[in-house]
């Protein structure tokens, strides 16, 4: 009986080749994509769970509602963690993380390895297996390292590496450790990435803020005991920070006023593993929209549901030319149930060469899908079992969706009207145009907010940010030594092009370097609390970015209490709330009183998705500056930049990073949302294609049915144009509405989508025109090509034949 | 074999019905040949698929070998179509994405019958037919005449005890008509299998033991 099934869905197959390309064309294109998509939005999801602790492992975070909001702060004080280990209960481990990419020297050899200096519990929490040592014991001594097997053998080659000693450039000065252990490569899918762990004791900022409640420097996690929730966590913490934080929740309480009489004011909060990858709070968090993951898959579910509705129609269809088998085989005793396995098997098949042929295309178009949208699938993914029964489960389903339902239609067909031939193909029926209706719902949202993201995308890359991005070369210091650094400073000032130069503790826009950051600090200023963002700069920043200067000066080496100077945004000039604040004095916490020198306008030193917080520029750490900045003026900027760049690599050989020029850096700060938009612009395009192809097989399934009534209509004198308008219309209408119920819905999804950014653009009422108009005329160049080959038809032969 | 009692069959129109059937007295038995006659929209059709259980009556009994069948569930009325009754159309209903040779096994399929049966079976009556040559074509290689020959072999490799025929020759010109309705007669004669025919043609209903002549939605006497 199978065979005789597979039989006669094979020839099937091949009589009716038009719509078995469409459906498996249509559908093999679609499971493709859908795999991509899903397989990405799987990756994200799946991120860091490999850890065997990972349910009750969690980042700590800090809220304080400051009034006008609540901010979050990643950074804990290092006294807090051994106080909350002391003194709540269900604490078991717990470790700051500080990565760095720290200079490191074997016999003659200099290497750079990117380092997480950590606490001593940090193995025993997280999962990294040792190839050799021993975790209970491997960072227990200050002066011990652990290193991943690649950086062993890059240090090592093939001798062995436990037992060596190696040196570290910690602040500036060598360090002898000896290696402990060594580790297995870090998975890919790891937040947490390092090739070498080292005690965090040894970092020079350490014992400065070792006792600090006030300094938050780094991101403390904590392990608790199994049974113990993160709620309980957060309920028993709150004695702990009125013991030590009296002071602070003091000042936060009378800013915040009315609006936190009854609650808490400062507190903290327990993120768990599981979100670190894509929670905006949290230390690892990569820029990844929280709901891009869901988008993926709505997006495959849409892709594929469009190549399911052109299956469900082309089924139907074409199982009205088989009607006769159909009654016949009931006449011959086949149960309902036989004809719908026979049918759904049908689809089942054709299905089943679709999955082949997409995964053929996925492993070739992988390499391409990675390197265009940035992401990193690899074919691996396949050996988890979870994957594979997803993928066979999600493609029952789609038979199931596309095969069952005409299958289900076709096996409830009366027998007599089958068998006497007297159903057809109708001239419309209402599921057939609901779902290409839907079809062209998605086509059009899809098209829609594809125009909105780009113009979005279009504003932010033009938006001026208020500093010279197009003539500043940032070059990343990658932990040089100040000597270099001053060396550096020396050469650029022979260069003729260049105007002047800076210094910063952070970069602008995202650099080659690819690290970001901030530095919060709160402080009470005439009993508020002020919260502001700090910046360590070098002397003439504001003049090398042409900050423009609102009122006093910018640093200069021409004054000598620069040292204890600020210059400050407009923002921060607000929140003191003082009119001329040139001169006047505030304390930064326990630190020693600074004054102001200069006000500049608020510029975007952070990217337009956030509003620009206050900021203060200070200068006295000279020890704190990771980039350089550099003005060029020149008719060639690139050579400008290569020179610079090859300077710099001769003074620091270890560089690791090259330098870019600003405008570089911010556009690479919308990464996330270049890609993203790619990654739409393509669901688009294969969705119109997709769609397109349906409504061309079920055009040409139409005409074939109305070949007569052109014939007919001919002979009486209807002309060319007018069968063209007539066989199209039916068609058109269906897209209009399809037009009208896309709109709102692709305004809504773009809506919420720009609130993602403080600046974006406003969306105008002829972006939905377009995508209609487009999706119109695609509609109907689709039909025409069909409708035109009817309407030019002689109508003897469509006569005669009857 | 075959008992109709006051079979009636209507559909709405307006407020009143419009009979297609009209109290159907009948009884065929067992081996008989039986042409049923009339002029187009009669209801001769109607009376044969109510025989053959593709239709219901609106009103009166069906006993089918003393089994009340008229209001049968699908199952056992699918169990009726595999086993007892064969059917023969005027279009001949032959499936064209299967050869000859799978055409004929199809009903052998839905009986469930294993692999050896059904080839020796097959075989059996492609070679009755003088068919074997012709087992791997496909229906549209073959003559309208040797189409409702492999329809008739398909009709009774089950085995059926009846066999329904709806104009069988309509399609045919008369030297295939006169092979086809020898073959029935043939089948009825040595296979006892019961036939009833619906026809336009004298000369067909000659070939029958009984002619019924329906009018109107009633036999006429």
């Amino acid at each position: 009986m199978l065979v005789s099934y597979l039989r006669i869905a094979w020839r099937n197959l091949r009589k009716q080749k038009v719509f078995a390309a469409v459906n498996i064309i249509g559908m093999s294109t679609a499971l493709c994509a859908a795999l991509l998509l899903s397989l990405t939005a799987y990756r994200e999801w799946t991120y860091d769970n490999f850890h065997e602790n990972g349910a009750h492992i969690y980042e700590v975070l800090g809220k304080e509602n400051t009034g006008i909001n609540i901010k979050t702060g990643s950074s804990m004080a290092q006294p807090l963690a051994e106080a909350i280990q002391k003194e709540v209960p269900g604490v078991k481990h717990f470790s700051f993380m500080a990565a760095d990419n720290l200079p490191v020297r074997y016999g003659a050899n200099h290497y750079y390895l990117g380092t997480q200096m950590v606490n001593a519990d940090f193995l025993k929490m997280f999962t990294f297996p040792l190839l050799k040592g021993n975790k209970n014991n491997a960072l227990q001594e200050l002066n011990q390292v652990v290193l991943t097997q690649k950086a062993a053998t890059t240090l090592f080659g093939n001798s062995e590496a436990v037992g060596k000693t190696i040196e570290l450039n910690l602040g500036g000065k060598w360090r002898p450790l000896i290696v402990s252990a060594v580790a297995v490569d870090i998975p890919d899918n790891s937040d947490i990435n390092f090739e070498m762990l080292v005690r965090l004791e040894n970092e020079p900022e350490y014992a400065v803020t070792k006792n600090e409640w006030n300094a938050s420097n780094f991101p403390l996690f904590i392990q608790l005991d199994p049974g113990v929730t993160a709620a309980s966590f957060e309920k028993n913490i709150i004695p702990l920070l009125h013991k030590y934080y009296n002071g602070k929740i003091e000042d936060l309480r009378k800013n915040a006023g009315a609006t936190a009489k009854n609650s808490e004011v400062f507190w903290l909060e327990a993120l768990p593993l599981r979100d670190f990858h894509l929670d905006e709070n949290s230390h690892f968090y990569s820029g990844l929209n929280k709901f891009y993951p869901w988008l993926m898959i709505i997006l495959s579910v849409l892709i594929v549901g469009i190549a399911c509705i052109n299956f469900i129609n082309l089924s139907i269809a074409r199982s009205f030319g088989r009607s006769g088998e159909i009654g016949l085989r009931k006449s011959l005793g086949a149960q309902d149930r036989q004809l719908l396995f026979q049918f759904w098997m049908e689809a089942f098949l054709l299905c089943c060469f679709a999955l082949v042929l997409s995964l053929l295309l996925m492993i070739s178009l992988l390499p391409y899908y990675n390197q265009v949208f940035g992401h990193s699938i690899a074919l691996h993914v396949f050996r988890n079992i979870n994957v594979v029964a997803g993928v066979v489960l999600g493609f029952f389903v789609i038979t199931l969706l596309a095969g069952g339902y005409p299958a289900w239609k076709v096996a409830r067909l009366n027998i007599l009207e089958v068998l006497k031939g007297k159903l057809g193909l109708g001239k419309s029926s209402g599921v057939r145009n609901g779902l290409i209706i839907l079809q062209f719902v998605a086509a059009v949202v899809l098209i829609s907010c594809t125009a909105v993201i780009w113009q979005q995308l279009k504003f932010i890359q033009a938006a001026p940010l208020g500093y010279n991005t197009s003539q500043v070369i940032s070059i990343p210091l990658d932990n040089a030594p100040p000597s270099v650094i001053a060396a550096m400073r020396n050469r650029l000032a022979e260069f003729q092009e260049v105007k002047s130069v800076t210094g910063s503790m952070l970069n602008l826009g995202l650099g080659k370097d690819g690290s970001s950051g901030n530095w919060t600090r709160g402080f009470s200023y005439k009993d508020r609390h002020i919260t502001t963002q700090c910046l360590v700069v070098d002397y003439n920043y504001a003049t090398t970015l042409d900050l423009k200067i609102l009122a006093g000066r910018d640093f200069s080496k021409d004054y000598g209490t620069d040292s204890t100077g600020v210059v400050i945004n407009e923002k921060m000039a607000k929140q003191l709330g003082v009119a001329d604040p040139v001169g006047m004095e505030f304390k930064m916490g326990d630190d020693q009183p600074v004054h102001v020198i200069g006000v500049v306008k608020d510029y975007h030193y952070e990217s337009l998705r956030k509003k620009i917080d206050p900021l203060v520029m200070v200068i006295n750490e000279p020890s704190a500056l990771y980039y350089v900045f550099v003005k060029v003026e020149t008719p060639n900027p690139v050579a400008a930049m290569e020179r610079i760049e090859k300077v710099w690599k001769n003074l620091n050989p270890l560089a690791e990073n090259d330098a870019s020029f600003l405008d570089e850096n911010t556009q690479r700060l919308y990464q996330q949302e270049q890609r993203f938009s790619k990654i739409f612009v393509s669901g688009a395009v294969l969705a119109v294609i997709i769609s397109a192809m349906g409504l061309f097989a079920i055009a040409v399934l139409v005409m074939a049915q109305r070949r007569k009534e052109i014939g007919i209509r001919k002979v009486l004198g209807a002309s060319i144009s007018g069968i063209v308008l007539l066989l199209s219309k039916d068609f058109l209408r269906l897209v209009l509405v399809a037009v009208v119920i896309a709109a709102p819905a692709a305004w809504y999804f773009m809506y919420r989508w720009l609130q993602n950014f403080e600046y974006h653009v406003a969306i105008h009422w002829w972006v939905f025109v377009i995508a209609g108009l487009l999706a119109v005329v695609i509609a109907f160049l689709t039909v025409s090509m069909q409708s035109v080959k009817a309407a030019l038809a002689n109508p003897v032969n469509s006569l005669k034949r009857d | 074999m075959i008992q109709l009692q006051k079979i009636s069959r209507h559909y709405p129109v307006g407020f009143g019905k419009n009979y297609i059937l009209k109290d159907i007295d009948l009884t065929i038995n067992e081996g008989e040949f039986v042409s049923i006659m009339g002029p187009s929209g009669s209801g001769k059709s109607t009376l044969l698929h109510i025989m053959g259980l593709l239709e219901e009556p609106s009103e009166g009994q069906y006993l089918f070998e003393g089994e009340r069948v008229d209001k049968m569930n699908e199952k056992k009325r699918t169990q009726l179509h595999r086993g007892s009754i064969g059917f023969v159309f005027q279009a001949y209903h032959l499936i064209d994405e299967l050869t000859v040779y799978e055409n004929i096994e199809t009903p052998l399929l839905y009986k469930n019958i294993p692999a050896s049966e059904r080839k020796s079976r097959v075989a059996d009556v492609l070679d009755r037919f003088n068919m074997v040559a012709k087992k791997d074509l496909f229906p549209n290689q073959l003559s309208g005449g040797q189409q409702q020959l492999v329809g008739i072999a398909r009709a009774i490799v089950a085995e059926p005890r009846v066999i329904l025929a709806d104009e069988p020759t309509g399609n045919l010109h008369s030297d295939q008509a006169k092979v086809i309705m020898q073959l029935f007669k043939h089948l009825n004669e040595q296979d006892k299998i019961t036939i009833i025919q619906v026809t336009h043609s004298d000369v067909n209903a000659t070939y029958g033991n009984r002619v019924i002549q329906i009018r109107d939605g009633q036999i006429q006497p």
